[in-house]
């Protein structure tokens, strides 16, 4: 291993670090909050699934395509009953 | 001002509609015009927005589900299958999920919302409204003549351009919100450049064809907006109640066009009493036609003897709207 690799090696673990330090939690709530919105999104456009019917079918159905793997869990999410711990998460 | 002088002074205005209750003669005056601007060497589409379009009964072919159909040179008419396009529609979404996940079965939950969402009442109007956007973004033609729907189907069509609009934007706006958060999880992350969001130029997409759609219904310099009235009480009343309500919408309205008044001339002719007490009544709701929409008022159509139906009758109803010699 020359000088220049471990340098690099040695960087990027600092890299790693930092951001298991400070990026993580942050990622982790971007992340969160974007899965959250993605939920309401799906409410937003496929309502008619939990029988709330929301405008307008026709262009929905053009983006069903696009949500059916999140359809499942979206569904559970939706209809599931919230506890204590909810708050906590 | 002279119908004909409206279309000779505004070339421009290449999307003509006519509206009004149903069975005072939008279909027979959008077909006139059509027949009138293709005389004049203009290409030419007149195409029914109506789920029970008529434009097949008046130029006497099947046209309905042909395409635009040729019915004459330069003169081309079209009448949407909603039912085929939504099935077709449905279809491709089908398609599009097998395609994307690698199914030889659609799931059944999917399956359901699919065949629910196309039961709803609206959609048959919104695959047409849909199918519209395809046409006059094409461009062929010199002129698009759009046979509309009895008034209350047209507002709804008017509102629903702008509800979807309205729709449309929230959604976006909130497809974009997330959009950043990814954004920011890949920097945090640094992984490399977020796959770009398919659902969102899905929805911008869907946005342009809505706009297009719309801002033709309300461009004063490209649409020309006519009512068809006849000289009756109700007709009178029930119109001005929709030109108002159309005005809320910036429908770039042109013009009235009275039908069905009994030629005058008769009135000297040996008539029944029956016909001497219809003139009357005519001359009578004329003059208050004319005072209410008063230099509105671009043409008076008379009652024919007969249907207007195929060509020959269709030139007699174009040279009576925009005079002889097309």
């Amino acid at each position: 291993m020359t000088e220049e690799e471990k340098k690099a090696k040695f960087m990027d673990g600092v890299k790693s670090v930092l951001y298991g330090m400070a990026g993580h939690d942050m990622a982790r709530y971007a992340l969160k909050t974007r899965g959250s919105m993605e939920h309401l999104f799906i409410l937003i456009t496929m309502g008619d699934l939990l029988g709330i019917p929301i405008l307008p079918p026709y262009y929905s159905l053009r983006l069903l395509p696009y949500v059916v793997p999140q359809i499942s869990t979206w569904k559970r999410r939706m209809l599931r009953e919230k506890d204590l711990t909810d708050a906590l998460a | 001002m002279s119908l004909r002088e409206v279309f000779d002074n505004n070339p421009d205005r290449r999307y003509i509609m006519f509206g009004g209750k149903g069975g005072l003669g939008k279909t027979t005056f959008s077909a006139a015009t059509a027949y009138w601007l293709a005389k004049q060497g203009h290409k030419v589409l007149v195409f029914s927005v109506d789920p029970q379009a008529s434009l097949s009964d008046i130029f006497k072919r099947d046209i309905f589900g042909k395409g635009p159909v040729e019915i004459m040179p330069n003169l081309y008419a079209q009448e949407i299958d909603a039912d085929r396009r939504i099935r077709e529609y449905q279809e491709e979404i089908r398609q599009k999920i097998r395609d994307m996940y690698g199914l030889d079965e659609m799931p059944e939950e999917i399956e359901n919302y699919i065949q629910a969402a196309a039961a709803e009442p609206a959609m048959e109007e919104s695959a047409i409204f849909d199918e519209v956007v395809d046409i006059v973004v094409g461009g062929e033609y010199d002129y698009y003549i759009y046979d509309l729907v009895p008034l209350g189907h047209a507002l709804y069509y008017l509102s629903m351009a702008s509800v979807y609009d309205e729709w449309i934007d929230k959604i976006t706006k909130l497809r974009q919100e997330m959009d950043e958060y990814q954004q920011v999880a890949a920097v945090m992350q640094r992984s490399k450049e977020s796959e770009e969001d398919q659902i969102l130029r899905e929805l911008q997409d869907i946005k342009y064809r809505i706009n297009t759609s719309s801002s033709i219904l309300t461009d004063k310099q490209k649409t020309a907006f006519f009512f068809v009235i006849i000289p009756e009480e109700m007709i009178i009343l029930d119109t001005q109640k929709a030109a108002s309500l159309f005005a809320k919408f910036d429908v770039p309205l042109l013009g009235y066009l009275v039908n069905r008044v009994i030629p005058p001339e008769l009135a000297s002719q040996n008539i029944p009493d029956y016909l001497v007490h219809r003139l009357e009544m005519q001359k009578d709701y004329l003059t208050k036609i004319d005072k209410v929409f008063g230099g509105q008022v671009m043409a008076r159509i008379p009652e024919f003897e007969r249907d207007i139906t195929g060509l020959p009758m269709i030139e007699r109803m174009a040279e009576a709207m925009f005079g002889g010699d097309a």
